[in-house]
């Protein structure tokens, strides 16, 4: 798994080369993704600080995108989960209005850092280094790492039963920690894994027999029926609370301590987290065709980014690729080596390096964030313009040179022989490799989701973050891009016979 | 000082370190009819590239028309113009009729309207015996009509001057005479022409000149009577002998 989705940790310690790694991902995911994400801090953030009542006002608050259960987004996209219901039901009860803005968790914390929001909400462990820099609510949550084996498995109860065992926790998290710490003790191995929806996969299929992973986490995804069931007591709890900056709107902390207080006496609270945490048995699984039903508007949405990246990156690969193609064939030493340098570069080195570099890299380097589809448009028109410059290369030295002499012979310019009499053969000679590039930057796109952006793969992980159905939804999700490029390959092919005949 | 269409002085031609042409000197007169022969790799090919200056000139001089071919400025296309060129393997535009191969310089050179040109192809295609080929594809035509056609867009331009590379070794033997015929038309009608060829019958019939080179250098030149039977050089008499 390349993109570690929604249900990563979020403590310091061994996670922190990911987070700052993150901290870009996310970053850019909301300024790159749909406009909901990407609204400018209002000014409201900064002006209730001074207000004394938080009646009647609007404040900005930060959370992740997604971390089930305590936000993600639900089938038709809306932002929910046990975060996103308390926050809305606390500024309910105290009558202030918020403004979501999922930012990412690190991003968020910047965000809050920099005064942009006035506060965070992100499943976030209080700890006494954050205390250095943030004001915490009261607890609203108790976590803690817990075990849980397969559904039907009745042999592992205990720490105790995993002898010669092997166990799944996701890597840099508190589970795979607490797991490596009693791992010695009871004699077995653990294996870290990126996401939840593989782990808990690779429970089901057998490869492990035991997953650790956090509390709320767990219990979501049996409420989802992954298949798994929980066998534990927590363990190293750490406890969640909302943060403002350190002597900022302590109005707003005062207001959800209040209200929180208010949704504990009064049941919501309770009711809140069954929401997401206790075992229904209403939600069995539905049909497969159920699930094709259910993901379809947003894989659509998916299919319709994919295509867009793809057809704007062709477009400027095939400028790329016809100029530098060009200046590959020419007579001038230096345009050569322009031409040669660039498709040395961006076929010498992997498109995911490429894609982290301009959405993560290039930004840092100038200050200047990017938005994520226009780093995706660059990296991949970048990547298939050299592709296409070789193929434009290529296609224009099989035409035999005596063709060009011909025409120079003739007394026609250089571009006009070009144009006239080689280009016309050329392109003949390359459309086959042209349709074959189509269709490799329209997989590629496929790769955009680890830097977020919301196409056909990304949705899919989406969806099966959340509903533990993997198979299912990646073979839809394969089905779709199978169709999809069929019909454009088959399209192609017939412009192909129309056109060069 | 030279009244020559073309003059050539010294010139010099190498291929990286490979000395191709080791210092020629040449002047053709206008109407000239030159025959260049010798064997394989003896530079012919090369020294015809260099008169319309398809290959880079190393080092001399090449004038056409009073014009240097090596001077930084020269404005090749319009010299080209007046340069028609006809090559061994013909290289005819294969997307093109043979109408619109004929038709492509003088309508890109703005030199004669569509219609204009249509009927200057017409002409060149009836003199070359083609005419009813007019609408076909080059991949269509046997050899020896592809190289009459050639000849056809190589004159579309009135050239003054005809190089032929040659023209009549890519062909099966029986297309050898039409191909000839045209060229020896052209000669008849006074056309400046510099002719590689290994048709020593041919080039002993049409030359007012052969040249024979030999290594870069030109071994032995004079009238065909001189050359093809009063031989001097033992190198002209080796190549004869196996040639003829």
């Amino acid at each position: 798994m390349l993109r570690l989705p929604p249900l990563r940790r979020r403590s310091g310690g061994t996670f922190a080369a990911l987070a700052a790694f993150f901290t870009v991902v996310f970053m850019l995911l909301g300024i790159g993704g749909a406009s909901a994400l990407s609204v400018p801090a209002p000014a409201a953030a900064g002006t209730a600080v001074q207000h004394t009542g938080v009646e009647g006002k609007k404040f900005a608050i930060a959370t992740d995108t997604t971390f089930a259960p305590f936000e993600f987004r639900d089938g038709s996209g809306n932002l929910v989960g046990i975060d996103m219901d308390l926050l809305n039901a606390i500024a309910k009860s105290q009558g202030f209005e918020v403004d979501i803005k999922s930012l990412g968790f690190d991003a968020a914390l910047q965000a809050l850092q920099s005064n942009q929001v006035a506060g965070v909400i992100a499943g976030m462990s209080i700890t006494d280094e954050r205390k250095k820099i943030f004001d915490f609510s009261d607890p609203y949550f108790d976590s803690g790492v817990q075990m849980a084996v397969a559904k039907n498995d009745d042999a592992i109860k205990t720490y105790a039963d995993l002898k010669g065992k092997s166990v799944t926790a996701k890597r840099g998290s508190e589970g795979e920690t607490f797991a490596k710490s009693i791992a010695g003790k009871y004699g077995f191995t653990v294996k870290a894994l990126a996401d939840s929806a593989t782990m808990y996969d690779d429970v089901k299929a057998g490869n492990s027999v035991a997953v650790f992973d956090d509390y709320p986490v767990l219990a979501y995804g049996v409420s989802q029926n992954n298949g798994l069931k929980i066998v534990t007591e927590k363990e190293q709890g750490s406890s969640y609370g909302f943060a403002v900056n350190k002597g900022q709107n302590q109005d707003l902390l005062k207001a959800f301590d209040t209200g929180l207080a208010e949704l504990k006496a009064n049941g919501e609270y309770d009711l809140i987290l069954d929401t997401y945490l206790a075992k229904t048995e209403v939600t069995e699984q539905g049909s497969f065709f159920q699930l094709v039903a259910d993901s379809f508007p947003a894989l659509m949405k998916g299919l319709w980014l994919t295509m867009v990246a793809t057809v704007l990156s062709l477009a400027i690969a095939l400028v790329l690729g016809v100029l530098f193609g060009f200046f590959k064939v020419s007579e001038s030493k230096i345009m050569r080596g322009i031409a040669t340098t660039y498709v040395s570069i961006f076929r010498g080195t992997p498109l995911l390096v490429q894609a982290f570099f301009f959405y993560f890299g290039l930004p840092q380097m100038t200050g200047q964030p990017i938005n994520v589809l226009t780093a995706g448009v660059i990296t991949l028109s970048l990547n298939a313009g050299a592709y296409m410059t070789e193929i434009v290369r290529g296609g224009i030295q099989s035409v035999d040179p005596g063709q060009l002499e011909a025409s120079r012979s003739l007394g026609l310019s250089y571009v006009t022989s070009m144009r006239r009499v080689v280009v016309p053969q050329a392109v003949k000679i390359m459309t086959p490799s042209f349709i074959n590039q189509f269709v490799i930057t329209l997989k590629d796109t496929s790769l955009l989701a680890v830097i977020g952006f919301a196409e056909l793969t990304y949705q899919g992980q989406q969806i099966y973050a959340s509903n533990f159905r993997t198979g299912e939804t990646l073979l839809i999700v394969a089905a779709l891009y199978f169709i999809v490029i069929s019909i454009l390959t088959q399209l192609s092919n017939v412009l192909d016979r129309k056109f060069n005949k | 000082m030279s009244t020559a269409k073309i003059s050539v002085r010294g010139l010099k031609k190498s291929f990286g370190s490979n000395e191709v042409l080791k210092g020629m000197d040449v002047d053709i007169a206008e109407g000239e009819v030159v025959c260049v022969i010798g064997p394989s790799g003896s530079g012919k090919s090369t020294f015809l590239r260099c008169l319309n200056k398809l290959e880079d000139i190393t080092g001399g001089t090449v004038t056409v028309n009073g014009i240097d071919l090596t001077e930084p400025k020269v404005d090749l296309n319009a010299v080209r113009q007046n340069i028609g060129m006809v090559f061994q393997h013909f290289n005819l535009f294969p997307h093109m009729s043979v109408l619109q191969n004929i038709m492509l310089a003088p309508v890109e050179l703005k030199k004669l309207d569509k219609a204009a040109a249509r009927a200057k192809g017409m002409e060149l295609l009836k003199r070359v015996g083609l005419s009813e080929k007019a609408d076909a594809r080059p991949a269509s035509l046997s050899g020896g009509q592809k190289q009459r056609v050639a000849i056809a867009r190589a004159l579309a331009m009135n050239p003054g001057i005809m190089l032929f590379d040659e023209a009549t070794s890519a062909l099966d033997p029986e297309m050898v005479g039409e191909v000839l015929q045209v060229i020896r038309d052209l000669a008849a009608e006074g056309m400046t022409m510099v002719v590689v060829t290994h048709e020593m019958g041919f080039a002993r019939e049409v030359a007012d000149r052969v040249i024979f080179m030999d290594a870069g250098v030109i071994c032995e030149e004079g009238s065909p009577e001189a050359i093809f039977s009063n031989a001097a050089q033992p190198r002209l008499q080796e190549f004869l002998a196996k040639v003829l």
